[in-house]
């Protein structure tokens, strides 16, 4: 198994003590797949991804990857961080080109600059690559940190939520170059990446990891895809597996909002009463 | 609506001569606004300043020289700043001129010094609790303590002079850098690890510019201090600077001379802040 998570359990300390975020992760997943873990907001998405990142220690358990415990970030893994982390004092073009510079060998500077140029234009930002990240809007700072992920060629992307902030529009030519990238490496790059977007997980991913809400998240339910590729989001609505996956994503997802409806009903009840 | 459609033609007739100059005549005059306002009050205050010095010299008959008196020998300075008639009789400009040197030499130094040894504070817990403490002990001690030092190690009152400034330029860039690296958000330190920075590019591309402003507030704060102490010490050293034409001038009984001196100090002292709030404001990054 190419990348292996095994019972995993990450605590933050607090003022309060111990801080439990997810316990009892064990999640497999091969070379060249793609995963994506959906679940309510504060649930430990993005602590996954980041001992997956290599960004934190696991307090419990192991992560590795071909075998090899992960002791820390590497650029074996291009993220995209959930909150874009964008050097502030540096333009389109620089952020990506830094990144580059420093994580990929064996490439001339001028074979560097190319690949910049490259990503720049596959997120449609060439007329703003001099612009800073103050000056761009969320979505345009997203495209910049999918861009910087991408072009440094990893064997692995982790993606959280890195579409969270882009318009449908552009969300769509998004997930076709990410697909297309994914195709041009024989299918060979491992993809994790969280969402909200459950048609979105469901267009792209072999697998969805549906977690349990926190303190001391786990996994709920792993969906196994079996849609053929190429996918066509026309044609994918139409066919009943998508419509049988959704129903059972949206239900694993709702049933606690309904339950806090019920919960709002009966104290809305008590007060009137 | 008949009225306002025959009026058109001639408001646009009208307008088309002077559109240009309403355009542009309007935003500036609102842009400018500000800055009148504050020139009015600056004005406002020295003028109440200036009345009271001259009620106060009234009062006094005229043992503190009062504001016609002064002006008259601050044109006497300006008049011929760079005349030099031998060690002890120069121009204005030429004591001017000298402090500045000074205070830029000691503080060129106490930067060079202080500013790596603060990214090593700010970036290094050990050498944090290591340094910190002799930050602590030694930045409330008057660098006027250090004069006999450096007169020591020097043995000449020009270069102690400088030793001082050096020692005054320390403290205020040394804690502000290392505080602009200490807090350097887990976000930036993150990308650097996520791609691989090197040491250098990190410091270069993350340390740096992030500290960078936090480094110029110290720098300003350091040579605001340098500009107070380097008069108090040319009144200990003698020879020759601005402190030294204050203290040459009460010697010779002009207390005229005095008060242009006064004038003159804060006004480069202010003239140094604003060049450096010029540069904080440059090198800052965030909106
Ligand atoms: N550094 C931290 N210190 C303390 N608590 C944290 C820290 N990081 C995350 N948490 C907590 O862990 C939980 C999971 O956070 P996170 O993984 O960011 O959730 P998600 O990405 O699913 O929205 C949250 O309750 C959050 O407050
Ligand atoms: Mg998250």
């Amino acid at each position: 198994m190419y990348l292996e998570i095994k019972n995993l359990e990450i605590s933050f300390p607090t003022p309060k003590g111990k801080y439990t975020a997810v316990r009892n992760i064990d999640l497999e997943i091969k070379k060249g797949e793609i995963v994506s873990i959906i679940g309510h907001s504060g649930c430990g998405k993005s602590t996954i991804m980041n001992a997956v990142g290599g960004m934190l220690t696991p307090t419990k358990g192991t992560v590795t990857i071909n075998g090899q415990p992960v002791k820390g970030p590497g650029p074996d893994r291009g993220i995209v961080f959930q909150n874009y982390s964008l050097l502030p004092w540096l333009t389109v073009y620089e952020n990506i080109f830094q990144a580059v510079d420093a994580a990929v060998k064996n490439k001339t500077r001028d074979e560097k600059k190319e690949i910049t140029e490259k990503y720049i234009k596959m997120v449609g930002l060439s007329s703003h690559r001099e612009k800073l990240p103050k000056q761009m809007s969320g979505g345009m700072k997203q495209r910049v940190a999918i861009a910087r992920a991408f072009a440094i060629n990893p064997d692995m992307l982790l993606l959280d939520e890195p579409f969270g902030a882009l318009d449908a529009l552009t969300k769509g030519d998004m997930h076709i170059e990410l697909l297309k990238l994914w195709n041009l490496e024989n299918r060979s790059k491992t993809i994790i990446m969280v969402t909200h977007d459950i048609e979105e997980a469901i267009f792209l991913s072999d697998r969805i990891v549906v977690m349990t809400d926190g303190p001391a998240a786990t996994i709920r339910e792993i969906e196994e895809l079996h849609l053929p590729r190429p996918r066509n989001k026309k044609e994918i609505v139409s066919m009943p597996e998508y419509k049988i996956i959704r129903e059972r994503l949206l239900s694993l997802l709702m049933d606690k909002v309904e339950i806090d409806q019920a919960d709002f009903y009966q104290a809305a009840e008590v007060e009137v009463g | 609506m008949m009225n306002a459609q025959t009026s058109t033609p001639a408001i646009e007739l009208q307008s088309s001569t002077s559109l240009a100059s309403r355009i542009s005549v309007k935003p500036i005059f609102q842009k400018l606004k500000p800055s009148l306002e504050s020139a009015a009050y600056t004005l406002g205050g020295f003028g109440i300043l200036l009345l009271g010095w001259y009620l106060i010299s009234k009062v006094t008959a005229d043992a503190l020289p009062g504001p016609f008196a002064t002006l008259a020998v601050f044109w006497e300075l300006i008049k011929d700043p760079f005349y030099d008639y031998g060690p002890n009789d120069k121009g204005i400009a030429l004591q001017l001129i000298s402090s500045l040197g000074k205070v830029f030499l000691g503080f060129s130094l106490g930067s060079l010094v202080a500013i790596p040894f603060g990214i090593l504070m700010g970036a290094n817990s050990f050498c944090r609790k290591l340094l910190y403490p002799i930050v602590q002990i030694l930045k409330p001690v008057s660098p006027l303590a250090w004069f006999p030092i450096g007169l020591a190690v020097f043995q000449s009152a020009g270069s102690a002079t400088i030793f001082i400034i050096f020692i005054t330029s320390l403290w205020s860039t040394l804690i502000n850098t290392a505080f602009g690296v200490s807090t350097i958000p887990a976000d930036h330190k993150n990308v650097a690890k996520a791609f691989g920075f090197s040491t250098w590019r990190y410091i270069t591309k993350i340390l740096i510019p992030y500290s960078l402003p936090h480094i110029i507030t110290g720098l300003r704060l350091s040579i605001s201090v340098a500009w107070l102490v380097i008069v108090a010490g040319e009144m200990l050293s003698g020879g020759m600077g601005i402190g030294f034409f204050v203290w040459d001038s009460w010697n010779a009984l002009s207390l005229e001379k005095v008060i242009c001196g006064i004038l003159i100090i804060g006004l480069v002292g202010l003239l140094l802040d604003k060049i450096f709030t010029l540069l904080e404001k440059r090198f800052s990054y965030s909106n």
